[in-house]
């Protein structure tokens, strides 16, 4: 700045000299001393020129630096997965009509611009906006989807071609803002619907395509009306001054930053032409304020009044933005509706005065209302939990104000469909347990994580039952004893040591003591002993005592190791009481546990980001499909058959009193001591949720995990209609039928036998004897012999 | 095989024709009296699980939970022995047909892509790994491209066809990784289909 402080004194010296002139009839004696000034002047005059030209190269560089460099800081956009159309896709009407209202498509009569959608009783066209994905641009298309019961069964374009396979454009699920808290969607100026460049010449600046930068008709004017008025009504900048006042200068009033700006408007005219100017204004005027979110450019301000593309406004929604950029506070449209309609009818009887719009236009679009959308948009901040996940990946890969101000562009796995089933399912779940235990219930807090087990991605996250609000976020930093979810690993460790389903275990006491002195003698919840049972049922009915005796016979070092292998990464402790899930863990850490199980023992990172690109669309970063067999699909085939039994006849078949039979579910229920946590984590085809119920003061639950974290997961899933879970036979498998009595190999006729899966050669040799011929199986051996 | 089919079949019918209940499961009662339903909300004491069976149905599975209050026990089902294999969905098929066209022309970034998107739609179809696991070794990322491989095989149970061209990529990745014998091992496994 000090350099601009010479460009303005400059002038002033200059204007100096003549009263020094003046002086000089009066003192005819000194004409060697007047020389002597004469000349020091003229050297100064000639000084502060080179030092006021540089001065100009100095801000000419800056100018141009700057408007050719990175404009503005534009914050990082995190996007939702985007919904994929397909024929024969799991997908009804409600769903879609929620993904589009979640996109701010208006529901019309005729759809016959983007982000438009006709909707009939069986049948929808949709008119997408299209979007360009870092791996491939989706074109617009208007297309006509068929659905059939909760089936997408036909999509066809325009001309009435098939289509196969079509993405609806990711919704925008958050910003990470700048300290400035500035935010801005860019747009080009040939994505500015028609008029808006007109209203804001008509409006602002009618001489902008005429003048160099500063109009001085408009001094003139300015000046004139000011001066008539009495006081200050109007100020005489262009666009171009408007513009500089914004980009390059504070935005104090002072008189050196009046007098920058005249050069600077020129410099900047010299340079670019006026759409380039045109373009820039159009993204750098404020236009309103969220909170403390400054609401900058007419891209972002059209999503923030009307939720819409810039693209797809009308012309009466043009000129109420472009009447608004005189003062977004006093004609805010949402706080003084009446001032701002009277702005925007202005500005369109000017744009009819001007020519730019013709009689029935401009009749039809005063007769609008304002058409302003409620403040807050539907999706934006609606997924505090995700997006805090979100977040934290990125900024281990990535310098805060990259993100803030580099415009990427970050596409997750959200998928806002599961994530509202999640949220209600959560609240209706929740609200039944307060109605039936009253006020034993309340305080309640939960979380939950959803994963599509067969890809490993992340689609829904629930950090606390304020499910809007970004707060502690409990499936990330909630670290609770994980209670019985431990025992698949504690199974598995065994199965895989040699154990098959039908090993003998004993449920009795035991005590362990442990190295401090102390000893462990766990109980059973129903404080009995079951005596000997085997494996497969000491799972399902979640028996601690024959757990903790298999997990010392197996030992802890091995138990760790399974967890470590399925997916714990943090450290764990080796007491005896791990066994029995004294182990704290949040529930994201139990779904990639719970997810190498699902995945026949591969172990895949969880995903939440699919891709960065920068601005442009350039890829930075990917986070693909990656995957590492920790468990032979043999061993974890044994398992899912136990966890499976779990649902069927084990703690949490109150699943199938909901959930259709075919599905297969397998899982685990868990409660810790004292009951302090409810837990549930399991799956179907492609879903996996884990969800823990509890209370933040560490307090004690009237249910158990049956009982609580289990009904929102059932709950869950029944809105949710998951695929069926099918265990595939691993070619190391056969199934053999046992006699449940003896564990012994038995008979499919035989009272009391069931068949399991054995890794091939482990199924016990010895057989009983069950007398084929009782009665009571004739009746269905009829029935049977008919197909021999 | 057949016959069980046959029966499962059969029993899917006569579900049907069963009258007030079309999703009561086809359940052998072996003469054991059922425990009479507890009050609603009471936790099910597990030993009273009845020793209902279920003949293992293949994959026709219609049967559901009555939805009285009584949580009667189905037990796990069998898992299907025989092909899982569903119908492409045009979807998929485009996809693969793209990615292979993009692949052959080099542009393995965008097949691995619609690859990506193919695995999300059908997480069970042996193609999209087998493909999949092709890009991958042809980028050089051998261990990846072995583990999707070997992901491929734990969901084409049944599918000789699939399972043999999955073993048959496995020995070509090991080989092109270096590890001769674990090559050996896996055409070994290719040639058993």
């Amino acid at each position: 700045m000090s350099a601009t402080a010479y460009d303005y004194t400059d002038p002033m010296s200059k204007k100096r000299t003549p009263p020094a002139k003046g002086r000089k009839p009066r003192r005819p004696s000194s004409p060697s001393r007047l020389a002597r000034l004469c000349r020091w002047l003229l050297k100064l005059g000639l000084l502060l020129s080179v030092i006021a030209v540089v001065g100009l190269i100095y801000l000419d560089a800056q100018i141009r630096s700057k408007f050719e460099g990175k404009r503005w800081a534009v914050p990082a956009k995190v996007y939702a997965r985007p919904l994929e159309l397909y024929p024969g896709q799991r997908l009804d009407m409600d769903e879609l009509k929620q993904e589009l209202k979640g996109l701010n498509y208006r529901f019309v009569r005729r759809a016959e611009q983007p982000g438009a959608v006709e909707w009939a009783s069986s049948r929808a066209r949709i008119y997408s906006r299209g979007f360009s994905f870092p791996d491939g641009a989706e074109p617009a298309r208007n297309m006509l989807l068929a659905f059939s019961g909760n089936q997408l069964t036909d999509i066809r374009d325009a001309e009435g071609r098939s289509l196969p396979l079509v993405r609806l454009e990711p919704m925008l699920i958050g910003g990470i803002y700048p300290k400035s808290n500035e935010d801005r969607d860019l747009i080009r100026l040939e994505d500015a619907p028609p008029h808006l460049a007109q209203a804001l010449v008509t409006v602002e600046d009618r001489a902008f395509y005429d003048h160099w930068g500063v109009s001085f008709k408009g001094i003139a004017r300015a000046m004139w009306v000011n001066v008539r008025a009495g006081r200050f009504v109007q100020g005489g900048s262009t666009l171009t001054q408007q513009l500089i006042k914004n980009f390059y200068l504070t935005s104090d009033r002072t008189l050196s930053r009046k007098l920058l700006e005249l050069p600077m408007a020129m410099l900047l005219e010299l340079h670019y032409d006026k759409d380039e100017i045109l373009e820039a204004y159009l993204n750098e005027v404020y236009l309103g304020q969220s909170g403390n979110r400054a609401i900058h450019g007419f891209g972002l301000a059209s999503q923030y009044y009307f939720s819409r593309p810039l693209e797809e406004l009308e012309l009466h929604q043009v000129a109420l933005l472009a009447g608004m950029v005189k003062g977004p506070s006093w004609y805010d449209p949402r706080r003084h509706p009446e001032r701002a309609l009277e702005r925007r009818n202005l500005v369109l009887s000017m744009l009819h005065q001007q020519g730019e719009i013709s009689q029935s236009e401009y009749d039809t679009a005063r007769q609008r209302t304002l058409g302003v959308v409620k403040q807050r948009s539907l999706h934006k901040g609606a997924f505090p939990a995700y997006l805090d996940l979100v977040k934290r990946k990125l900024r281990d890969e990535y310098h805060e104000d990259d993100l803030s101000t580099e415009g990427l562009r970050v596409f997750t796995a959200l998928d806002p469909l599961a994530q509202t089933r999640a949220e209600a399912a959560l609240d209706t779940s929740i609200k039944a347990l307060e109605q039936r235990y009253g006020a034993r219930a309340k305080d309640l807090e939960a979380s939950m994580v959803v994963t599509d087990p067969q890809t490993g991605e992340v689609l829904a996250l629930i950090g606390g039952r304020a499910t809007r609000y970004q707060g502690f976020n409990r499936a990330l930093d909630a670290l609770r004893p994980i209670g019985s979810l431990v025992k698949p690993a504690v199974y598995l460790a065994a199965l895989e040591q040699g154990y098959t389903l039908t090993t003998p275990l004993e449920d009795e006491p035991l005590s362990v003591k442990l190295p401090d002195g102390s000893v462990w003698q766990p109980q059973n919840f129903d404080r009995r002993s079951h005596g000997v049972v085997p494996l497969h049922r000491s799972l399902a009915l979640s028996y601690n005592q024959s757990t903790a005796r298999l997990g010392m016979e197996v030992g802890l070092e091995r138990v760790i190791d399974m967890l470590e292998r399925l997916g714990a990464e943090r450290e764990l402790k080796a007491y005896p009481s791990l066994l029995l899930g004294a182990q704290a863990l949040s529930p994201l850490e139990l779904a990639s546990m719970y997810q190498t199980i699902a995945a026949n023992g591969f172990r895949m990172p969880l995903r939440v980001i699919r891709r960065v690109t920068d601005a442009d669309g350039n890829e930075l970063s990917r986070y693909p499909f990656s995957l590492k067999q920790q468990v032979q699909p043999e061993v974890v085939h044994l398992l899912q058959y136990a966890l499976q039994e779990v649902a069927r006849e084990g703690t949490a078949r109150s699943v199938y009193r909901t959930l259709p039979s075919q599905l297969n579910v397998a899982g685990k229920t868990g409660t810790s001591n004292d009951q302090r946590d409810s837990w549930f984590a399991g799956f179907t085809g492609d879903r996996l949720a884990v969800v823990w119920l509890g209370r933040d003061d560490n307090g004690q639950l009237p249910f158990t995990g049956s009982g609580g974290a289990l009904k929102v997961w059932t709950e869950f899933m029944r809105r949710d209609r998951p695929e069926p879970f099918i265990a595939t036979r691993p070619a190391g498998i056969e199934y053999v039928w046992i006699d449940e009595a003896t564990g012994l190999r038995s008979d499919e006729r035989c009272q009391g036998s069931r068949q399991l899966p054995f890794i091939t050669g482990t199924a016990p040799d010895e057989k009983v004897d069950c007398g084929l011929d009782n009665p009571v199986h004739r009746s269905l051996d009829w029935f049977r012999n008919w197909f021999n | 095989m057949k016959k069980v089919y046959l029966i499962a079949g059969l029993t899917l019918l006569m579900a049907g024709c069963a009258g007030p209940n079309p999703y009561r499961a086809p359940v052998e009662d072996r003469g054991r009296i059922s425990p009479p339903a507890p009050a609603p909300g009471t936790v099910v004491p597990a030993e009273t699980a009845p020793g209902v069976r279920v003949t293992p149905l293949g994959q026709a599975p219609v049967i559901r939970a009555q939805r009285s209050e009584q949580d009667a026990p189905v037990p796990v089902q069998q898992p299907v022995q025989q092909s899982t294999r569903q119908a492409r969905s045009p979807a998929v098929i485009a996809l693969l047909e793209t990615a292979r066209k993009d692949s052959s022309n080099g542009d393995l970034r965008t097949a691995q892509n619609r690859l990506e998107r193919a695995l999300r739609i059908a997480p069970r179809d042996p193609e999209v790994y087998i493909q999949l696991a092709d890009v991958q070794r042809r980028q050089g990322q051998f261990l990846q491209a072995e583990q999707v491989a070997l992901k491929g095989v734990s969901v084409a149970a049944g599918q000789n066809n699939a399972l043999r061209r999955l073993w048959q990529l496995v020995a070509d990745i090991r080989q092109e990784a270096g590890n001769a014998a674990g090559a050996k091992d896996a055409r070994q496994k290719a040639a058993a289909y």
